[in-house]
């Protein structure tokens, strides 16, 4: 279909990966956290499509993966959601940083 | 209920956030996509490629967004333009499949969702100090994460194949013949997840003080 | 019932002592009768025992196999350990078995008469059947390893048993004294055991003989490897200079004297000692020290016998010296004798500590200055108790002669001159100590009105086992002749049976000369005691201030405890002080205390780097991913 080498995939969800990774360790916000989870779990989907593509003609298994990352990802959304409106109505804020009871 | 729909800033700035977000995607993206059209009128290189480039840049851009912007609102609907470019990806590597599932629940029901959550928290009335203290470490954790990833991926001694498109009846023989297992626990999961969701959420009877409280200082 | 059984015999009292130790309470009479028919059980087993080993034994020869009775793997590490539950019987052991198995029937039968309404009835009858399965274990193991189980087991015993009324003070340092000072033997029991092991291979008696035999150890290591076991022998069989327990064992109760510091335990170093006979001749350095040390024993013993105002010390002091001669016999290579003198010591020692029982329990005082007169009012144990003093003496024709005798003709061929003549001397004392102690306890005046007024004979139950004892004290001797031997089934007489392997032992023979000047000794002590101490006693009281240091001397023991006690308070306490001090200052103020508030002050410094702030935590879980991402990759 094309000629485009597999790198290129591989690649991109590399550096996905990382801004993802990037954006959940620098925001405070509970909310953008997940956003940056979401672009985390789009590159691994990325990954594993780009493999099951190019190397695994007959079972597809990576697509099937990446469908199961989909709705996994679904329900960890909707529950993380959850847990942060329970938080924000227990203490007025969103903010991760101020949820710091958990040390010494 | 009209009462708590006035307090969420949202539905006032929704149609000024998606004309801004769309026009600053626009502004990047379009030079990028003039390029690579010029590229391929004079064969330098193939519509896949174009569209690959065009979905990258998507993807990036959008992904940036996200982790970038101070506005809540924005980046979560940059996180929407990243993942649409994402089932981009997927079409490209032969998933129509997995590109509409990405579109409806990604573009449609996440999206959605998180916007909720905005909402219900008053993340607008929040301080537009969005990043932690620890931004610069987590720049050069990224940077390391990416760049590792990335020169292992490359280092790698790929075999040269093509692209196979992965057939809708195939898909659908593994999902419920060899996976049927795990789709149904998937099932049970997301029906977990949903009560758990609401369980947890669930406002209290006790805390109903509570919220007439908040309704009258607001 | 054979010599394949023989593991019952300390099967019986084992699980009796559990049965009793737990529920002796729940029993009527505390379960002594139970205890007692255990007991007798064990004395018919035992002639079992002995006639299928007769007949496993002709013209001097085992039949081949069958010495070694009985074996199983106990345990197996690598190939190097291997310890076996092994049983072995020989003249020995079946000698041994005679002695242990009556002597205990006898003395549980005494006890019934003489515990009678103690405290802990039942406990008591169950720590003796302890001890019984444990000194019948030790008698019959095959190798060492479990022989010393057992040897540590008989002195577990012995401490219950001495420590019995613990609610006496001294009782109790008596039992700590005791336990401690056998365990400084059993110390070097172990490490000899060890070495043993360690050039043998084995820890089976035979194969350590075997290799012994074939020059499979260097003569200076397995010289101190016998010195070592002979430590252990000489704790437990109160040699010099760990003898210092046995007196102070007294504190225990008579019968318990009687079994285990007469007559069974105390004997378990002779017994070990033979044993180990051939291989104390492989190396003569080890068996010379034996000779020394039995001999020192012996007068030492004897000596402090003279002076002791308390009869049941005066027994002791004479088990002592009494061992001593045992020892004297073992270190001339004589297992015959020693065996021989073990066996009829046994009988008339614990019937002479059977007796002061019955003194004891008719009048309530055991020291000689409360004595005197008893025989008016106890004439029966007066005629057992004279009976054994006589066969203590050594006068024809009671069991004491002959084996002594024995001794006597063992040293006169294999040592010099003078230690036969010092061993004579002692055997001389001995006849003077036991005639004194007869005629102070059951002679002369009543010194104490009160106590000869309510002095009272023993009943029945204690008297039979005495009479038993009178018996044997008697005719134990007659076993060593040929024409007694056959009749009892042992050719040629016990001296032929009773040896080791790779000696021959030996017809008893009678030697007029020896025996003759034995006698003549006995007797003349006996009439130097009656001289002395018959009537009021004035000449010794005299012959008491002719030479007052040398009383003292005896009457302190040869001050051996005091320097045993000098040593402990100066020696080992003072290098307990340095310890202690080094315990508190270097080890728990600046290492213990020291560490751990190193750690507490680095934990307040460090608590710091939680912040609690999740962010946190997932930049250091990042990072770490992010190295371990670089190492893989570095890696491949």
């Amino acid at each position: 279909m094309s000629d485009i080498p597999i790198e290129n995939f591989l690649v991109l969800s590399a550096v996905l990966f990382g801004i993802g990774f990037y954006g959940v360790l620098a925001r405070r916000s509970a909310i953008l956290i997940l956003v940056s989870v979401e672009l985390m779990l789009a590159a691994t989907t990325i990954n594993m499509v780009a493999f099951a593509a190019y190397f695994d003609h007959e079972a597809f298994t990576g697509v099937i993966f990446a469908i199961f990352i989909i709705t996994v990802a679904a329900a960890e959304v909707g529950l993380a959601l959850g847990i942060v409106l329970r938080i924000f109505r227990e203490r007025r804020t969103a903010y991760v940083d101020d949820a710091s009871e958990l040390k010494w | 209920m009209l009462e708590l729909l006035e307090r969420i800033p949202f539905p006032q700035q929704l149609d000024r956030i998606v004309i801004f977000t769309g026009l600053v995607a626009g502004a990047l993206v379009t030079p990028i996509a003039i390029v690579l059209l010029a590229l391929l009128i004079f064969d330098e290189i193939t519509a896949a490629e174009v569209v690959f480039w065009l979905a990258a840049a998507v993807i990036i851009l959008g992904a940036l967004g996200a982790v970038l912007l101070p506005n809540i609102v924005h980046a979560t609907l940059s996180l929407v333009i990243a993942l649409l470019g994402v089932a981009g990806i997927f079409l490209l590597l032969g998933s129509e499949f997995l590109a509409l599932v990405q579109v409806l629940i990604y573009g449609g029901g996440v999206t959605v969702l998180l916007l909720f959550g905005l909402m219900l928290t008053n993340a607008g009335d929040d301080p537009k100090v969005t990043d932690g203290a620890q931004k610069p470490f987590a720049f050069l954790v990224g940077i390391l994460l990416a760049g590792v990833v990335g020169v292992a991926l490359v280092d790698q001694d790929w075999a040269k194949t093509e692209v196979a498109v992965a057939p809708f009846t195939t898909l659908g023989e593994r999902l419920f013949r060899d996976f049927g297992a795990p789709f149904e626990i998937a099932s049970l999961v997301l029906i977990v997840a949903l009560i758990g969701a609401v369980a947890v959420a669930r406002r209290d009877r006790d805390e109903d003080d509570d919220t007439v409280e908040e309704g009258e200082s607001s | 019932m054979g010599m394949e059984q023989v593991w019952l015999l300390p099967a019986i009292p084992a699980a009796l002592f559990a049965l009793l130790a737990l529920f002796n309470r729940a029993m009527p009479r505390g379960g002594d009768g139970l205890a007692i028919l255990g007991m007798l059980a064990v004395v018919v087993l035992a002639l079992f025992v002995t006639l299928d080993f007769q007949s496993s034994f002709v013209d001097g020869k085992f039949a081949p196999g069958a010495e070694h009775v009985y074996a199983f793997e106990w345990a197996r590490i690598g190939d190097s350990l291997l310890i076996e539950f092994s049983t072995y019987v020989d003249g020995i052991t079946v000698l041994m078995l005679a002695v242990v198995s009556i002597v205990t029937l006898m003395v549980m039968l005494y006890s019934v008469g003489y515990m009678d309404g103690e405290p802990r009835y039942g406990w008591y009858f169950a720590v003796l059947s302890g001890f019984a399965a444990a000194m019948l274990m030790l008698v019959t193991s095959g190798n060492l390893l479990l022989l010393y189980l057992s040897w540590e087991a008989v002195g577990l015993a012995s401490y219950l048993l001495i420590g019995f009324y613990w609610e006496r003070q001294s009782a109790a340092e008596a039992a700590k004294k005791a336990f401690i000072t056998t365990r400084i033997g059993d110390v070097g029991l172990l490490i000899g055991i060890i070495l043993l092991w360690r050039g043998a291979g084995s820890f089976d008696i035979q194969e350590i003989i075997e290799v012994a035999h074939g020059g499979g150890f260097d003569n200076l290591y397995l010289t101190v490897s016998m010195l070592f076991l002979f430590a252990g022998a000489a704790g437990k069989s109160a040699q010099f200079p760990l003898h210092v327990w046995l007196p102070d064992a007294m504190e225990g109760p008579t019968p318990v004297s009687a079994l285990i510091h007469a007559a069974t335990m105390v004997v378990a170093g002779v017994y070990l000692v033979a044993r180990m006979m051939p291989v104390f001749d492989e190396v003569l350095i080890a068996r010379d020290v034996v000779l020394y040390i039995g001999l020192t024993t012996a007068a030492m013993g004897a000596t402090m016998g003279l002076v002791t105002s308390d009869i049941k010390r005066v027994l002791a002091y004479s088990t002592v010296s009494q061992l001593g001669f045992m020892f004297v016999a073992l270190g001339v290579g004589s297992v015959t004798a020693a065996m021989f003198h073990l066996f009829t010591h046994a009988f008339f020692k614990s019937l002479l500590f059977l007796g002061s029982g019955s003194v004891i329990h008719g009048t309530g005082a055991q020291m000689v200055e409360e004595l005197g007169g008893l025989w008016r009012k106890l004439p029966a144990t007066t005629l057992f108790f004279i009976v054994g003093s006589v066969a203590l003496a050594g006068i024809v024709p009671l069991a004491g002669f002959w084996s002594k005798d024995e001794i006597l003709v063992a040293l006169q061929g294999g040592a010099p001159m003078p230690l036969f003549v010092i061993l004579a001397a002692t055997s001389l004392l001995t006849a003077i100590y036991t005639t004194r102690l007869v005629l102070l306890t059951f002679f002369g005046e009543p010194k104490d009105r009160h106590a000869y007024d309510h002095a009272h004979e023993s009943p029945p139950p204690m008297l039979l086992p005495m009479l038993i004892l009178a018996g044997l004290s008697v005719v134990a001797g007659f076993v060593a002749f040929e024409g007694v031997g056959k009749v009892l089934g042992f050719a040629g007489g016990v001296g032929n049976v009773v040896f080791t392997q790779g000696h021959k032992g030996h017809v008893f023979e009678f030697h007029p000369d020896v025996a003759i000047g034995a006698t003549a000794l006995g007797l003349a002590g006996i009439v130097i005691g009656f001289v002395y101490w018959w009537g009021r006693a004035e000449r010794a009281e005299r012959a008491r201030s002719w030479a007052p240091e040398l009383h003292d001397l005896l009457v302190q023991r040869y001050y051996m405890d005091h320097l045993y006690q000098v040593t402990i308070d100066k020696v080992i306490l003072g290098l307990a002080t340095v310890v202690a001090r080094f315990d508190r200052l270097v080890i728990n103020e600046s290492g213990v205390d020291g560490t751990a508030q190193g750690i507490g002050f680095t934990g307040f410094r460090l608590k710091f780097l939680q912040t609690g702030r999740i962010p946190s935590y997932a930049l250091a879980m990042a990072l770490g991913v992010a190295v371990l991402a670089i190492v893989a990759f570095g890696r491949t």
